[in-house]
């Protein structure tokens, strides 16, 4: 058997044996899908029984000047505040890749560390670059298959409880391009921060706080997004995704050069 | 199959400090030999056991398993040895089954289940195979630990303190299991501060403090140190017993303690019947003649105490 995917499948079974991983894992997508697709469903209800109110609350957001703007082309200013929150959502499906796989990594090398498994385990004819790819994948393929899966049922719900417009926002190359270029890329982000502070921490939520540090700036822009004064593109996307990945690059090397035999069994605390 | 050539390293906790772990360390071990590895703590014991496991590069010097070059065939190196590490290492969560298991397909195992069953059955294990290890005593995680180390039929066996820990029960089982992989014909480091334990399983051993001490059979090491002694009790001694026992061929000195005589010589089997034969002529009646002996742990302490 592959040795990257026995080391996968061992981690996962390590994993899936604490319930508060297992829970926060799954908790997470469906809190994200329900905060978003409740919202929505409950702002349109609210709107549709009281469409002047609605407009208020809207207009007082200062949407006037967005509507200038093609992406909003059309729309009246409460579609335009629902699409603002939307694209805020969003932000929130992105944090699934970073919080999952920060978890998984976390728990697995300190994991390793506090049983004292990592000696025997590099005894044996494994490269560590296998070790450290079958690590990174553990955290990084249910991270990125549960971002998919939630954006997924967000769509099928979206298109049931929604309006076309909203779904036509979903679909829109922000929504694909973040879902399936910068989530992963943020997952590889998440999963070597998390091997490279596990390097130096023994316990676990020390790690999970510090590690917890790379959502700030995800959670910064999103007070922009919600405002209005930043909006998000293709192109933007794209651009942050570029970014991240030579981000990962970087964070990579620092990984393997911390995740050699020697360096893990004399210099790691 | 284990040969060490001026094998060094040294680690630099600081930069610009420098600490010798292991120095010039010259050894060769024979195939199917049990060797134990003596020394005090931070005497460079597991470093050296790292090392001979590529787990660690030697700053200087050579080593070669299994005719493998340490630092250029590691992987090789990995396939044949095993290694029981100090504390056992198992994943607390996993059973007893699925943690073998995992090792076996990492040392590419052929039959994993035939392979895993048999160990877990041959350590007493079989019946708690689905069981989580976090639930396992010290004793049964230590079996299941080398069951691990054993898994692959690794031609070399690193053993760092394997009893330690252990209740006597527990203790005297490992150390029954490690004879019966003596009779196997594995290659055996041991790496141990139990004394009794090294002196009853170990064909030969050296002694380690960052430098190699001294390597030999525990009985050879004794001699080296203690020289051999005939103790001889009798009724009563007198001065012209000790002068006559003095001057007898391969006695090298006589010293009296109440009745009894301490007598040191190169052969004991040859010169005890002439002691013996030579007294009673001088009208001495004696009550018992033994061999002194000293233990390992004189020995290694005398060993220790020398290097200091």
């Amino acid at each position: 058997m592959n040795k990257i995917w026995l080391i996968v499948r061992k981690e996962w079974r390590e994993v899936s044996r604490d319930k508060m991983i297992l829970w926060t894992s799954l908790l997470l997508p469906l809190l994200f899908v329900g905060m978003t697709i409740g919202t929505v469903y409950f702002m349109q209800r609210t709107a549709a029984s009281n469409p002047a109110a609605a407009m208020d609350d809207a207009s007082e957001m200062n949407i006037d000047q967005l509507m200038l703007l093609p992406e909003f082309a059309g729309m009246d200013p409460f579609t335009i505040m629902i699409v603002l929150l939307v694209n805020q959502f969003l932000l929130y499906y992105l944090l699934l890749p970073l919080m999952i796989p920060m978890f998984v990594a976390v728990y697995s090398i300190i994991g390793e560390k506090q049983q004292r498994t990592l000696e025997p385990l590099l005894a044996t004819p494994i490269s560590v670059i296998e070790l450290l790819t079958g690590k990174m994948l553990a955290g990084v393929i249910p991270a990125t298959v549960l971002t998919w899966a939630s954006y997924g049922v967000t769509i099928l719900l979206a298109y049931f409880l929604t309006t076309p417009e909203i779904l036509r926002v979903m679909l829109s190359p922000v929504w694909l391009l973040s879902i399936f270029l910068l989530a992963p890329l943020l997952s590889v982000t998440a999963v070597t921060v998390g091997v490279i502070i596990s390097s130096r921490v023994n316990d676990v939520r020390l790690a999970e706080q510090l590690g917890g540090t790379l959502v700030l700036p995800l959670v910064a822009i999103t007070i922009p997004i919600m405002m209005g004064k930043l909006l998000m593109s293709g192109e933007m996307i794209a651009l942050a995704s570029l970014a991240v990945a030579l981000l990962d690059v970087a964070l990579l090397y620092v990984g393997v050069q911390l995740f050699q035999r020697e360096t893990i069994l004399t210099r790691w605390k | 199959m284990i040969v060490t050539k001026g094998l060094t390293r040294q680690f630099s906790p600081r930069r610009g400090s420098e600490i010798v772990a292991v120095d010039h360390l010259n050894l060769e071990i024979q195939r199917g030999e049990i060797f134990g590895l003596l020394g005090p703590n931070g005497a460079g014991k597991t470093t050296t056991v790292r090392m001979l496991s590529c787990l660690i590069a030697p700053s200087s010097g050579e080593a070669h398993v299994g005719g493998q070059a340490v630092g250029q065939d590691d992987r090789q190196i990995r396939r044949i040895v095993g290694l029981l590490t100090e504390s056992p290492g198992l994943y607390e969560k996993l059973d007893a089954y699925t943690n073998l298991a995992f090792y076996a397909n990492l040392y590419e195992v052929q039959d994993v289940e035939r392979q895993v069953k048999r160990y877990l059955d041959m350590l007493g294990l079989w019946g708690r195979h689905r069981e989580p290890v976090v639930g396992f005593s010290k004793g049964m995680k230590q079996k299941l630990a080398i069951a691990r180390a054993l898994i692959h039929e690794p031609q070399v066996l690193y053993l760092d303190e394997p009893t330690a820990a252990l209740d006597p029960e527990a203790a005297k089982t490992v150390r029954d299991f490690v004879e019966e992989l003596k009779v196997e014909g594995r290659t055996i480091l041991l790496c141990t501060h139990n004394l009794d334990e090294a002196e009853r399983l170990c064909d030969r051993i050296a002694v380690l403090k960052t430098r190699l001490i001294a390597v030999d059979t525990p009985s050879n090491l004794r001699r080296r140190i203690f020289g051999r002694r005939a103790q001889v009790r009798l009724r009563q001694v007198t001065p012209e017993m000790v002068d006559a026992v003095r001057a007898l061929p391969s006695v090298h000195g006589v010293e009296q303690a109440d009745s009894q005589l301490y007598i040191s010589l190169d052969d004991p089997d040859a010169a005890t019947p002439l002691i013996v034969r030579r007294l009673v002529e001088l009208g001495g009646e004696i009550q018992q003649v033994t061999e002194q002996t000293h233990s390992l742990e004189e020995t290694y302490l005398s060993l220790i105490k020398e290097a200091q």
